[in-house]
């Protein structure tokens, strides 16, 4: 099944197609914010502050100093989507290499991966990333990766559970009396078999990714408090939250319809690769 | 079994043993020390190495670990480097608050996840059975502490019903202000992790609704509902035990933004002011007790397993 | 019908729905303060109340000969422990008699003779003589002491007991702090030969109050000192509650769990605004938010740098941002004897800013760091951000965690740009220190602060001084945000509340309830 045939039969789902649209225009927001915003997203004045939306070319208002909240909202959405990609670039890596391990690897060397696994993924993510950005300062950088790791784990699980059950098909066995070494094995059949289960895992991983970081900044754990951020909006309006309830609404619209999108389009793209499920339908 | 269970306890043991190092290694990498802290901006050379020696930061590494350990065994986390309180009566403290926010908010969940995500999957591609799916995609999407932010904005700030953010300063003399200051961090947490496991329980009754052995019962004349009564939802109630699990760990975790969003006393908040004081025999008991509940739980999930389901009890 | 379509639906609707409800208002309506009703007579107070008080910092020992922080001041100063002589904040830190009725300075202002109250008495019952000063002040003045203070005695030379209530102080030369200092930690009288590490667990002042009960991490209570020898306090019991965050702060005032607020964020000060339930008081404080730049480090070893950073920044913008403050220009506030206007020296001028940076080679523009604890709120450093946009510099924010910026900044002097709040009141001083953080290395002013402190007069002194802040204002040492002033909200009902400098002391005897 090539790519772009999963890609039509995503987008034909009404699920599918609302993920694929809302992380579109997402990604051409944070594109475009590259070169040009409203405002200066960083620009404070109070002589602009508390503005409601419409008022001044301020499309969603204005908070206590100033900023312009549109603004401040394509430059965050930059940084969701980086953090998203990253950590579960970074998840898919060390997922998979823990995985190989535990499943392909001798047998002590397996069982330990499987208990180091198992000891990982009861050390809570969140806390991973407050602990290393207490350590090496916060972050992105430390997000992604305390993210990446802490959801690696997991995927690890998936993975080595998939591997080990395509390992002990008739044509892995097949290809391996044919005289394949391992690491062909491993890219011929092992790979192209357990990609479609990965890629909804790392699917998931993004939505979390996204809630982490939401959090993460809200807590004061994620990227430069100059930087903006969806977290980073939550956390300054909170306190002015009587006054101007609006403010703490868009940011937090934002980061659920980001998360529900990866969640439809995993959902969608599981539905589109499992030949059980297109039967059904 | 017993064979099984001791196998499985001592796994739990190591497990315990070796988060116990990584907690303490990884927390001996922070900048700046609690001596820093306590000197403030009157440090000098002489005062800090004088702390340090008061407090046994000169010690070695392994010694130190040793005598944390050691203490820990006992039920002893130590005591506060900054002010010498005890982090166990501290602890004791916040989990008055933190425990019946974390059971109550898992107890919520299970409340709206259980019947409506029966309910989905039997009315499955109904209206209703659609709904409730939309709904609780929708429910994990929202950010918990964003429906906080929206429950304070409707039911404190607009109804005034409420309140917005606190705990009563002398914690649970006054039953009724405490629990009324946990209502809305409740239905917070209860509303997303219950959406999360409404899927799971959806999928659960769904995989049982089109398994053989259900056809057979509903072959002998029993009606549907008899037939998941009888047979179903032992079945389905196994991966279910599994994702609570998970979640209780989640929700121990996720509680710290809950208590900052409402600022409640708990061990979230507590957790978050020591990492900043660098108050390290605090904050690897914090972690530490965090990490061992959710090693607990998931050996508990573990045994569960074993209760529920006769064919893994034969299997070895 | 596609019902899947409703996510996306739903979530907005809930959104839509909670918009409907927002309320408005104004925001940006100025607190509206007032200055408190006399505190009736006695007859009409309800002497035996317990009042509610709000702070924020916990103090992490209750030893205030060793315990740095200025939490320990806030709560035992006045309240529990006694000096000779007090500063009293509501009358711009004037020097008072406390325990000494009064003193004589000799001619020389080489020897300060002090004549004690017969009536003082320790919490232990036993009575506060001479002797206990004498060693109260030795143990700061003995060679390797480990008092906190130690530092500030250095002039003295000897300390004698001629008898009972009179104490003789002789100086090596003349130190025109000396009865400051002794207002402070440093001048409390302790018993003689008291064991500092016994006091976190009893203390033994001499003070309107003891110290009944401290539930960690939660609340202090000091309890009425029925024995004290002055004006007894006019409430039987003050609960001390350590609540940080500003909105659960908030709260337990609006829903009457205390009846003190200090230190309310003046961001949020609408609950309490135009509400007859409660008095908003607006009081000065000696924090300088200050922005130091490493003198030491390029790019801020050249002044045209430092002159153009503090010419950049619009401090009134600063000042919007935080909610409250006045600015100063340098790093004395106005109610120090020695406050000089300076807000001319460097005032806002972006284009002068550009015209600086050019010449000192950074027309192109300039990248720097801002190390900021991150106890303070991010608006201070979001307008600097915006501010130093304007002349071509990219500031990069870092939010550090106390202990990293007091080891990263504060002790290795690594860093490029800081903001730290300097609480502690006249502490002009550190600019005459060459190896404090700042960096900030000039003889004359060296030269002025020591010749200042052995002046012969206090008009002297304040005339050196005056010449001290103006030299680093000219030579922008570092740039002055803006002095803090504090408001306190107190519940109508309640009489007799401090409300100036109250981080640094808070007299509680004063503080009545209404019958």
């Amino acid at each position: 099944m090539t790519a772009l045939r999963v890609l039509r039969l995503v987008a034909r789902r009404p699920t599918g197609a609302f993920g694929l649209v809302w992380l579109g225009l997402l990604t051409v927001g944070a594109v475009v914010s590259l070169f040009w915003t409203p405002f200066d997203p960083q620009r404070t004045d109070p002589g602009s502050a508390w503005l409601l939306p419409f008022t001044d070319g301020h499309v969603l208002g204005t908070d206590r100093i100033g900023h312009d909240q549109f603004s401040q909202l394509l430059v965050g959405a930059r940084e969701t989507l980086v953090v998203a990609v990253c950590s579960a670039l970074v998840a898919a890596v060390v997922g998979l290499a823990l995985g190989l391990v535990a499943a392909l690897g001798p047998r002590w060397v397996g069982f330990s991966a499987v208990a180091l696994i198992d000891i990982l993924v009861a050390f809570p993510t969140l806390l991973l990333a407050m602990v290393l950005a207490a350590v090496y300062g916060s972050s992105l950088g430390t997000v992604v990766v305390a993210i990446g790791i802490g959801f690696g784990v997991a995927v690890a699980r998936v993975a080595r559970a998939e591997i080990t059950a395509v390992r002990g098909t008739d044509y892995v066995l097949a290809a391996r009396v044919g005289g394949a070494g391992t690491g062909r094995i491993i890219r011929r059949h092992l790979l192209p078999n357990i990609a479609p289960t990965l890629i909804v895992q790392l699917s998931l991983v993004m939505a979390l990714a996204v809630l982490v970081e939401a959090a993460l900044t809200y807590l004061g754990y994620g990227s430069a408090p100059s930087s903006p951020s969806w977290g980073g909006m939550l956390h300054e309006q909170q306190a002015h939250i009587a006054a101007r309830p609006l403010l703490v609404i868009w940011p937090g619209l934002a980061v659920a319809l980001t998360v529900l999108a990866f969640n439809l389009l995993g959902d969608a793209l599981r539905e589109a690769t499992d030949p059980r499920l297109v039967r059904t339908r | 079994m017993t064979f099984w269970l001791l196998r499985r306890v001592a796994l739990f043991a190591v497990s315990l043993l070796v988060a116990s190092v990584l907690v303490f290694a990884l927390l001996r990498l922070l900048p700046g020390d609690v001596a820093a802290t306590i000197a403030g901006t009157d440090a000098t050379p002489q005062r800090l190495a004088a702390i340090r020696a008061e407090l046994g930061l000169d010690r070695s590494l392994p010694a130190q670990y040793g005598s944390w350990l050691a203490g820990v065994l006992r039920g002893d986390f130590g005591t506060s480097q900054l002010n010498g309180a005890s982090v166990s009566a501290e602890l004791g403290r916040k989990l008055s608050v933190t425990a019946p926010l974390v059971l109550g908010g898992a107890l919520l969940a299970v409340l709206v996840a259980l019947p409506f995500g029966v309910l989905a999957a039997v009315r499955n591609r109904t209206f209703v059975g659609t709904g409730i799916s939309a709904v609780s995609q929708v429910g994990i999407a929202v950010p918990t502490l964003w429906l906080g932010l929206v429950l304070v904005l409707v039911f404190s700030v607009q109804l005034g019903a409420l309140p917005a953010q606190g705990f009563p300063v002398d914690g649970w003399a006054d039953p009724g202000s405490a629990v009324r200051s946990l209502v809305l961090p409740w239905v917070a947490l209860g509303l997303t992790e219950g959406a999360v496991l409404l899927r799971f329980v959806r999928s659960a009754v769904l995989g049982v609704l089109h398994s053989d052995f259900l056809r057979t019962a509903r072959a002998k004349g029993l009606t549907r509902g008899q037939a998941l009564r009888a047979h179903g939802f032992r079945n389905a109630a196994l991966p279910v035990v599994s994702v609570l699990g998970v979640q209780l760990a989640t929700l121990i975790v996720g509680a710290v933004v809950v208590e900052r969003v409402f600022t409640l006393p708990g061990v979230g908040s507590m957790l978050v002011v020591d990492v900043g004081n660098r108050d390290l025999v605090k904050v690897q008991g914090e972690v530490f007790l965090v990490v061992a509940a959710v090693l607990v739980i998931s050996l508990l999930v573990d045994v569960a397993h074993r209760l529920i389901d006769p064919r893994l009890r034969e299997v070895r | 019908m596609r019902p899947l379509l409703w996510i996306p639906a739903a979530v907005v609707a809930l959104a839509a729905t909670t918009v409907a409800c927002g309320t408005g208002g104004d925001p940006g309506a100025p607190a509206t303060t007032a200055t408190q009703a006399a505190t009736p007579p006695d007859d009409q107070l309800d002497l035996g109340a317990t009042v509610d008080v709000r702070l924020i910092l916990e103090p992490v020992s209750l030893n205030p000969f060793s315990t740095s922080g200025v939490a320990v001041d806030q709560l035992l100063l006045d309240n529990v422990y006694e000096g000779l002589v007090s500063a009293d904040t509501a009358d711009g830190d004037k020097i008072v008699p406390r325990l000494a009725t009064s003193h004589e300075v000799s001619p020389d202002g080489l020897s300060y003779t002090f004549t004690l109250t017969p009536d003082a008495k320790f919490h232990d019952g036993s009575a506060l003589t001479s002797a206990d000063v004498v060693w109260s002040l030795q143990q700061q003045i003995a060679p390797g002491s480990k008092g906190l203070r130690a530092a500030e005695f250095a002039s003295v030379a000897a300390v004698s007991a001629p008898d009972p209530t009179t104490v003789k102080v002789d100086l090596k030369q003349r130190d025109t702090f000396l009865l400051w200092n002794l207002t402070q930690r440093g001048g409390i009288v302790y018993k003689k030969d008291t064991d500092f590490a016994t006091l976190d667990a009893k203390d033994n002042g001499s003070g309107p109050y003891t110290i009944a009960n401290w539930n960690r991490g939660a609340d202090i209570t000091l309890a009425r000192n029925d024995a004290y020898w002055g004006a007894k306090p006019k409430n039987a019991k003050v609960v001390l509650h350590y609540i940080p965050e500003p909105s659960a702060a908030n709260n337990a005032q609006t829903t009457g769990q205390t009846d003190v607020q200090t230190a309310a964020d003046a961001t949020l000060l609408q609950p309490f605004t135009a509400n007859p339930g409660f008095t908003i008081l607006r009081g000065t404080t000696t924090d300088k938010f200050t922005l130091a730049l490493n003198n030491k480090r390029a790019p801020f070893d050249n002044p045209d740098v430092r002159h153009a950073f503090r010419q950049a920044i619009n401090k009134e913008d600063v000042i919007a941002a935080y909610g409250a403050g006045i600015p100063i220009g340098g790093p004395v506030p106005p109610q120090d004897p020695w406050y000089t206007d300076l807000t001319g020296t460097d005032a806002h001028n972006p284009e002068g800013a550009k015209a600086l940076l050019a010449k000192a080679g950074h027309a192109g523009g300039l990248a720097v760091t801002l190390d900021v604890p991150n106890v303070y709120p991010r608006a201070i450093a979001d307008v600097l951000v915006s501010n130093l946009k304007q002349v071509g510099v990219t500031l990069t924010v870092r939010q550090v965690e106390f202990p990293t910026w007091l080891t990263r900044v504060f002790t290795n002097h690594d860093y490029e740009l800081s903001i730290v709040d300097h609480a502690e009141a006249r502490d002009i001083g550190n600019y005459a220190k060459p190896d404090y953080y700042f960096g900030y290395d000039n003889k004359q002013v060296q030269a002025d602060y020591a010749a200042a402190r052995a002046a012969a007069s206090d008009g002297e002194r304040d005339e050196l001084l005056r010449k001290v802040a103006k030299q680093a204002s000219d030579d922008a040492a570092t740039d002055w945000l803006f002095v803090n002033q504090t408001h306190t909200v107190v519940r109508t009902g309640v009489y007799g509340v401090p409300s100036a400098e109250t981080t640094n002391r808070f007299p509680l005897s004063g503080i009545a309830v209404g019958k």
